[in-house]
């Protein structure tokens, strides 16, 4: 027996820091499901390492339960951020929702 | 950029501050025709200064943080990032302690002086060129 598994899609828009660390955590909540999770990130505007250690959380949380996990960025910026932190690999980055999409339709965390 | 042109802030010590003074940066930095891309770069670092700051600066204590800016010559912009608190990288939890590497990514020279108070000076150079990434990829600017 199998089913679909849902996906998790978690948006956060606008210009996100030490400001906002407490909405930003309280967004980065997993569902009750089993599907794999999409962070968007699209309209972020500003991100800096407070995201990054909310996320690094979040993707721990994903995984630890066998969910696969995707960023989506809408500009370079954030990935040129992850490069700065020495952190290039911590995250699959997708800068297209298609691709993003495939890649947590595939099997396994 | 303007030789000697300069900016100086100061906002009371709290999770509010670092964004309208990243704010001003960025129009200051814009004002001086720094390239969009660079100027994120320059906030992003100066951004997690403030950060740390006032995060850890005063504790509960109320506090002022600073920023100075100023334009050294055609291509160097120095930016000066105090309180008169303590200096705590933060380390908390995962991910904290990822501040002072993102500054050290992207500023050209780093300073921290901690006595009487944290002053974090960092150098920035503002010429448009193709730069290496801190594990050697090349970041387009």
């Amino acid at each position: 027996m199998s089913r679909q598994s849902s996906l998790c899609v978690v948006k956060l828009v606008g210009e996100l820091d030490i400001g906002q660390r407490d909405e930003v955590a309280a967004a980065l909540r997993l569902d009750d499901g089993d599907g794999p999770v999409l962070v968007d990130l699209g309209e972020v505007t500003y991100a800096d390492s407070t995201v990054i250690g909310e996320l690094l959380r979040f993707r721990n949380d994903a995984e630890a339960r066998g969910r696969r996990i995707a960023l989506l960025i809408g500009s370079p910026q954030f990935a040129r951020l992850l490069q700065y932190a020495g952190l290039p690999e911590a995250f699959a980055v997708f800068d297209n929702r298609a691709a993003a999409l495939t890649f947590l339709a595939g099997a396994g965390p | 950029m303007i030789p000697g042109a300069e900016l100086r802030l100061s906002r009371p010590a709290d999770a509010g501050a670092p964004r309208p003074i990243r704010h001003a940066l960025g129009a200051f930095l814009a004002a001086l025709d720094v390239a969009p891309v660079i100027r994120a770069d320059i906030l992003v670092a100066v951004g997690e200064a403030l950060a740390n700051s006032v995060e850890h600066a005063y504790g509960h204590e109320p506090g002022a943080v600073e920023i100075y800016a100023r334009v050294r010559d055609e291509r160097m912009l120095l930016v000066d990032v105090l309180d008169g608190g303590r200096f705590i990288e933060r380390e908390a939890t995962p991910g904290r302690g990822l501040g002072l590497r993102i500054v050290h990514a992207i500023a050209s020279a780093v300073q921290i002086d901690t006595v009487g108070g944290t002053r974090v000076s960092m150098a920035f150079d503002t010429a448009p060129r193709r730069r290496s990434g801190p594990r050697g990829q090349s970041l387009a600017t």
